[in-house]
């Protein structure tokens, strides 16, 4: 009944609304750029839509970390019944692709390259030898929580098209995710990002 | 029922000899603001519950109203049970009688996780700052997604607080003598500004897993409290920017603000104060006045 719902929603998904997307740094004209934020928004449409019809968690009373964990896995659940066939550059298209890896290039090659190089496959990158647990890089695939989450570097962040709260860039080794931290799941995969 | 009344017993007498070793050198004003800071802590390990132990006994003499985590509050996995064995027993004593905890996120925490878990009275937000008394605000920045949003926010939020006592923390030093990370650039280049335009007092890390103060920078404290669970021993190297470091043991930290004063005592597992100070805030001020 609750991945009917989802099916339902996700049909009804209207017109994506794009506040909280476009690129930091201008270009927000270039077309890949506006489609993959159009796309971005549409994953993010449905996210919202399997969240609230997920088991809710009871904001009154003191919230069992069960709870926690019981709506985090029924909005996964949900979102991967929805995008059943989602593969691979769904999101990260090879337009886009070639935009994104462009700008990381830039970053890392700019006077504080190093060090944002650094804290991208530093300690909390989970391909990292002191890494208590290993990423399955599949898209729909479970982030596990006890893998770190890599940090990512300010300067970075700041030239990539932003993005919806809750739905994040992060590094596995050398490439690159979108990873939603609601639902904690790997939603695309640019490879070897990082060059 | 006999033998919960003597673990109670027992308890309560352990938790007094050790507030009896623990002596406490703050200056207990009356309504001063009292908190506790922890780092690096959820191991769920026996140093973890050990410096929970000393934290408990030194609520008894200095009680302290909240705790602030630096982030790394559950190390491994993040089940339920985790909830429990890392965070909910060791602190049992303080939750039980209404000890506040206030988290950041660190590089090992699942943030989908902690941000809701009520304990950690992070509001579902992986950043927030919260005012536990007039003249006083806390931020709590998320060092390891510091986009736009958050900066945006961070300003504001400077902006707003006027003239308060301003203590930002998070998980990543800008500054550090850690042989293991050192000093997060990346993060410095973006923060520092915007601490030293907006008056910020004190900034709390850790990561790193020792004490360390370092020397005030634009006019700004750091410390650096990441050994309450985890610790790297001999990891501070030299540096100038050391004011006192304490590798060699777990460590947390009381602290105690009152008018332009803020007072410090950073105590060990073994019960040492390895350090302990007081922040003059209208020092700072006057040397930011006369700096313009």
């Amino acid at each position: 009944m609750f991945f009917q719902c989802v099916m339902l929603a996700v049909m009804f998904i209207g017109a994506p609304h794009l506040t909280g997307v476009g690129p930091a740094k201008g270009g927000d004209t270039d077309p890949a750029i506006k489609d993959f934020n159009d796309r971005v928004q549409r994953y993010w449409d449905l996210h919202k839509k399997v969240e609230d019809a997920a088991p809710p968690i009871d904001k009154k009373k003191e919230p069992d970390p069960a709870a926690i964990v019981a709506h985090e896995r029924a909005t996964a659940d949900g979102i991967r019944a929805a995008r059943m066939n989602a593969a691979e550059g769904d999101i990260f298209t090879p337009a886009v692709q070639k935009i994104l890896v462009a700008t990381i290039k830039q970053e890392l090659s700019s006077g504080r390259g190093a060090t944002a190089r650094a804290m991208i496959l530093g300690e909390g990158n989970p391909k990292n030898p002191e890494s208590p647990a290993r990423v399955d890089l599949v898209v729909n695939a479970k982030y596990p929580p006890n893998a770190p989450l890599s940090t990512v570097p300010p300067s970075v962040l700041l030239s990539l098209p932003k993005l919806p709260q809750g739905l994040e860039y992060r590094f596995v080794g050398r490439h690159l995710i979108l990873y939603d931290s609601k639902a904690n799941l790997i939603v695309d995969i640019l490879r070897n990002a990082v060059r | 029922m006999r033998k919960t009344n003597a673990i109670a017993v027992i308890t309560i007498l352990a938790a007094a000899m050790f507030s009896y070793a623990q002596n406490i050198q703050l200056p207990m004003k009356k309504d001063s603001v009292k908190f506790a800071v922890i780092g690096d802590n959820g191991t769920g390990d026996k140093p973890e519950y050990q410096i929970a132990d000393k934290l408990t006994a030194a609520h008894q003499k200095f009680p302290f109203d909240f705790v602030v985590m630096m982030g790394d509050n559950l190390y491994g996995g993040e089940a339920p049970k985790d909830f429990g064995q890392k965070f909910e027993k060791p602190y049992k004593a303080l939750l039980d009688i209404g000890v506040k905890f206030h988290a950041t996120l660190g590089n090992h925490d699942d943030p989908s996780r902690q941000i809701s878990y009520e304990k950690f009275n992070m509001g579902g937000k992986h950043y927030y700052s919260f005012k536990p008394k007039d003249g006083v605000r806390f931020f709590s920045l998320d060092s390891n997604y510091m986009d736009k949003k958050q900066l945006d926010w961070l300003e504001n939020e400077l902006k707003a607080s006027g003239s308060e006592w301003k203590l930002v923390y998070f998980h990543h030093p800008i500054y550090s003598s850690g042989e293991k990370h050192g000093s997060n650039l990346e993060l410095r280049t973006t923060l520092e500004p915007l601490f030293v335009k907006y008056g910020v007092d004190v900034v709390l890390t850790g990561h790193e897993h020792f004490y360390e103060r370092i020397k005030p920078q634009k006019g700004i404290n750091y410390f650096i409290v990441g050994s309450s669970g985890q610790l790297r021993e001999g990891n501070i190297g030299k540096t100038e920017l050391t004011a006192k470091g304490f590798d060699r043991d777990n460590a947390f930290m009381l602290a105690e603000i009152s008018g332009d004063d803020m007072f410090f005592q950073v105590i060990s597992r073994k019960g040492e104060t390895v350090d302990s100070g007081n922040i003059k805030r209208a020092e700072k001020i006057k040397k930011i006045t006369t700096s313009r």
